[in-house]
């Protein structure tokens, strides 16, 4: 039954992904007084390439194909992690098996960009692996402070925990902290622009340039879902009141999309970073988090 | 009884092995199959005595040799079984690799290395069930000896040679201190048996003493930083099972030692014991990862993510430590079941990977990752199970390296609840973000192991004429791969097998990690504790997997259009391909304060200067514990030398002036009192 509700939940989380999506870029164009796509454009876009041919390297090796499924799944099932609908700490996994599991995907994202043997590909997967080595630890810092108060850590459990203890200053550190890491994870301005196709400036964008097609629908669909995870991860254990009972869906979806609006004015309002500031920034969330325990 | 017949029939074989290359010295092939069939056969005679012991409670011996040092007691208790059953499993893979790896050797000295393998696994086995300290001791000795022949088996080659004196030097010293500390405990226990052993009353100061004369001296062996400048040389050197061994297995009895010491001789010990533990864990793991990351020799990868991988056990182990200090009997349960099933999986995935790396050594000739490149179309299998491996030690589930990460992780977690207050949160905080560090590190580094050596085109003709493996080391690697992926799924087996592996020991309690469901991972501790289902996930992932095909498939079949990798227009070439020295170039950036490099750019202009000129880079790294700690102390060694080859000049008239002198002196001094 867990197991079920898990899958729905994975589900629902895949169909909504992309309206999440478009609705940044949305925000993003009104910001930047331009009128904008619609909302649903990115749906369009995913079932434009899913219709269509894949051109492909005859360089690459099973891995390339293989690799576009073992990014979605892992997206998919961290989705399923997620405590939305129920805190009783039943889950499959917690927050370390749900880092590991976008890990995973990464994983065979960064070798399918070394298949293809060309600079661009190696150049985003080095660079994807950098960024990633300096969120893993800014990552599970940020957790520390409330997977220490909960001892545990498991994702429901941490909820419940988070939302019967009184609001302090830890949280907020933690959570500015957080949000830090979810700008990095999801390759973000100031990391990673995702409009790019500058091959001095791109990341995520340049590990995957030869895909097309099919593949690249499935890569794509699965990076809106891990921005849907980090953000859904965000509004749970930082902003968790109210989201149960009745309203809950509507005031979760208030959350995020509030979350959406302070990406797309970040990302506004700023520009791209260095490369190199990257561990900087980082350090920044690092030294918040650190604080937070301090302050707990 | 049973464990005892097989007890005796491992040593037999081990024995047998090690004459039967007297015997068919005139027919390599022969010494070859007959050789490893009997060391195949000692395997797994371990294998089974160990798992009787598991099943059958624990097995002694008295042997009636080595007589003027007392009795020579065997003894096999869980802790042993669980090593022997180590041994057994990856010493049977290397066993049935070795067939087809040897053919390498046939030419070279094959007889002497046939039977030193043999030599080599009689004396892991002899380490980890002897309980007599001078038994102990010599099948320690004899191991290192074993080992150092091993790595100086190819000795044409002067790095070999070089590298396997620095392996004896350093192992000695590191012997030297295993000593003193065996020797202090018999001092004070009035005996030299293991079982006497137990329990000594020592006072602070010499149990002190002790427990840092054992970390020195397993710590050497273990490769833990800044004591492993033997290892990334060493390894490399030897023939490729045999570096699986030795990574894999070797290493692994110096955390045999450590256990022995820390869990039965010494007793609980105080609170900083886990405390210095920890720290050098996690010293070890970090500088280990970094240095195997900006390598691109393979082996010498490999070599130094054993460091890393060392690292993380000792974290398991130090945490376990703490907790047992403060008798949470639960948590120490998980900190050392942490330990214990990352030493096997270590060993699994580490000689997997190295069995892999052998296979491409074999048929590429160079370790060399930035000449090698689109393996994984002339070696398929080999590719795979180098995947597996990789995949493994990046710590990704659904395989084993996940599932001994995920309870480091939860002991680190906990560390709080023993080590109070604001520095207990902190230093916690930071061991699971270093440990997170590593853990990111790690799969960066696999990714371009894996990736460079295998993916895209080759990048050098012996790249190019590779060919697949031969048939048993193809079934030796699928052995290890499919235990992989085995334990990852199934913890439950390997954590029956660690409880029985603490039954002896009452500080830790793994009921709480083996009374549950058969596909749940969970422990309890008080309100809260951990909980997954790896089944479950697997599940989860498949139903992804399943999903993304539907899409894939929701607009019928696909014609796929062949089209060259998109290089800015110029045919694509390999030199064009990312290298390991350039997928590493941030991280060294960043970490430049540790990894100091030094790059050099040679330019030879070409003879005709309108083509263009030859760009050579190459990047020389300088080890900052060999610039801070072996450096100094070699040039001081020398100074001190040069300073007495003055003194000592060979002039017997002077030499009589110094007794004199001294004579002198002494009658002087000895007349004042």
């Amino acid at each position: 039954m867990d197991l079920f509700l898990s899958m729905m939940q994975a589900l629902g989380l895949l169909i909504i992904a992309p309206l999440v999506a478009g609705i940044i870029k949305k925000i993003k164009a009104r910001l930047q007084n331009r009128r904008g796509s619609s909302v649903f454009q990115v749906y369009f876009d995913l079932v434009k390439l899913l219709a269509k041919d894949s051109v492909t390297s005859p360089t690459v090796s099973w891995i390339f194909s293989v690799a576009p499924y073992i990014y979605f799944a892992g997206a998919l099932a961290a989705s399923s992690l997620v405590p939305i609908f129920y805190f009783s700490g039943k889950g499959f996994g917690d927050i370390f098996m749900l880092i590991y599991l976008l890990a995973l995907g990464r994983f065979f994202l960064v070798l399918a960009s070394l298949d293809a043997g060309s600079a661009f590909g190696g150049m985003g997967g080095a660079r994807e692996m950098f960024i990633a080595v300096m969120v893993e630890p800014a990552l599970l810092l940020s957790m520390c402070t409330i997977v220490f108060k909960a001892q545990t850590s498991s994702l429901g459990f941490m909820v419940s925990n988070v939302m019967n203890s009184p609001f302090s200053l830890a949280y907020i550190f933690a959570a500015i902290a957080f949000f830090i890491v979810l700008i990095a994870e999801t390759g973000r301005i100031p990391v990673d622009n995702p409009d790019t196709h500058l091959e001095l400036t791109m990341i995520h964008e340049g590990m995957i340039l030869e895909y097309s097609g099919r593949k690249l629908a499935l890569i794509l669909w699965a990076t809106a879902v891990k921005q849907i995870v980090m953000i859904l991860l965000f509004v749970v254990l930082f902003l968790p009141w109210n989201i149960v009972g009745a309203a809950s869906l509507i005031w979760l979806f208030i959350k995020v999309l509030l979350v959406a609006m302070i990406i797309a004015i970040a990302e506004t309002s700023t520009n791209k970073m260095r490369l190199f500031k990257v561990p900087n920034f980082l350090a920044v969330s690092c030294l918040l988090s650190l604080l937070a325990l301090v302050a707990q | 009884m049973a464990a005892e017949d097989l007890y005796y029939g491992m040593l037999l074989f081990f024995s047998t092995g090690i004459l039967s290359v007297f015997l068919t010295k005139n027919n390599a092939k022969r010494t070859n199959y007959i050789a490893h069939s009997i060391a195949l056969m000692g395997c797994v005679m371990a294998v089974l005595c160990a798992i009787f012991v598991f099943f059958l409670g624990e097995l002694k011996i008295a042997l009636p040799v080595l007589l003027p040092l007392g009795q020579m007691g065997i003894r096999v208790d869980g802790l042993s079984a669980f090593f022997l059953l180590l041994i057994g499993v990856v010493g049977a893979a290397t066993s049935i690799y070795a067939y087809g790896y040897s053919r390498e050797y046939y030419e070279c000295r094959l007889p002497l290395m046939a039977g030193l393998y043999n030599a080599f696994l009689l004396s892991m086995v002899l380490v980890v069930t002897v309980s007599h300290i001078a038994a102990f001791i010599i099948a320690w000795e004899a191991m290192s000896l074993v080992s150092f022949f091993l790595v100086n088996h190819e000795y044409e080659k002067k790095a070999n040679t070089r590298a396997a004196y620095i392996y004896i030097l350093m192992t000695h010293i590191g012997t030297v201190f295993i000593i003193i500390a065996f020797l202090l405990l018999a001092v004070a226990a009035g005996s030299m048996n293991f079982n006497q052993l137990k329990g000594t009353l020592v006072n602070d100061f010499m149990r002190n003493i002790i427990f840092l004369c054992a970390v020195i001296g397993f710590g050497t062996k273990a490769g833990m930083v800044p004591l492993h400048i033997w290892l990334p040389r060493a390894h490399p050197a030897a023939p490729s099972h045999i570096s699986a061994l030795m990574s894999g297995v070797m290493l692994k009895t110096a955390i045999y030692g450590l256990c022995r010491f820390f869990l039965d001789f010494l007793g609980t010990g105080p609170i900083w014991w886990g405390v210095v533990i920890l720290v050098i864990a996690i010293i070890t793991a970090v500088f280990g990862v970094l240095y195997a990351f900006i390598e691109h020799d393979i082996k010498r990868l490999l070599a130094y993510s054993s460091v890393e991988n060392i690292g993380i056990i000792l974290l398991g182990i130090g945490a376990g430590m703490v907790f047992l200090s403060c008798q949470q009997r639960t948590l120490a349960g998980v900190a050392f079941s942490a330990a214990l099933y990352h030493v096997f999986n270590h060993a699994l995935f580490k000689s997997l990977f190295f069995m892999g790396a052998g296979a491409v050594l074999q048929s590429a000739h160079t370790k060399n990752m930035e000449q090698l490149g689109g393996l994984i179309k002339k070696m398929p299998y080999t590719a795979v199970f180098c995947l597996i491996a990789a995949a493994a030690i990046a710590a990704l589930p659904p395989l084993n390296g996940f599932v001994s990460e995920w309870l480091t992780f939860q002991a680190l977690l906990f560390l709080p609840q023993a080590l109070s207050g604001i520095v207990g949160k902190i230093g916690s905080a930071l061991l699971i973000a270093l440990l997170g560090l590593t853990g990111a590190l790690a799969a960066s580094c696999f990714i371009e192991a894996f990736g460079i050596t295998f993916l895209a085109k080759p990048r050098s003709k012996k790249a190019e004429e590779a060919v697949e493996a031969v048939t048993s080391m193809l079934i030796a690697m699928g052995m290890v791969a499919g235990l992989c992926i085995f334990l990852g799924i199934w913890p439950q087996v390997m954590l029956t097998i660690l409880q029985k592996t603490f039954l002896g020991f009452l500080g830790i309690d793994l009921n709480g990690l083996t009374s549950q469901e058969w596909h749940l991972l969970s422990f309890a501790q008080g309100q809260a504790g951990g909980r997954i289902s790896i089944v479950g996930v697997v599940i989860l992932l498949l139903c992804g997997a399943l999903v993304a095909y539907l899409l894939y498939k929701s607009h019928g079949r696909e014609t796929n259009t062949a089209g060259e990798t998109w290089t800015c227009g110029i045919v694509p070439n390999p030199h064009m391909e990312y290298t390991a020295t350039g997928f590493s170039k941030s991280i060294r950036t960043v970490f430049k304060n540790i990894v100091h490099t030094y790059s050099e750019t040679l330019v030879t202009t070409n003879e005709n200067k309108y083509y263009g000129r030859d760009l050579f880079y190459h990047v020389r790294i300088q080890y900052f514990f060999v610039s801070v700690v072996y450096r100094p102390m070699n040039e001081a060694i020398i100074k001190t030398a040069t300073f007495m080859k003055s003194i000592q000049t060979g002039s017997v008239q002077l030499y009589v002036g110094y007794i004199m002198f001294i004579t002198v002196i002494v009658l002087i001094w000895s007349t004042r009192w």
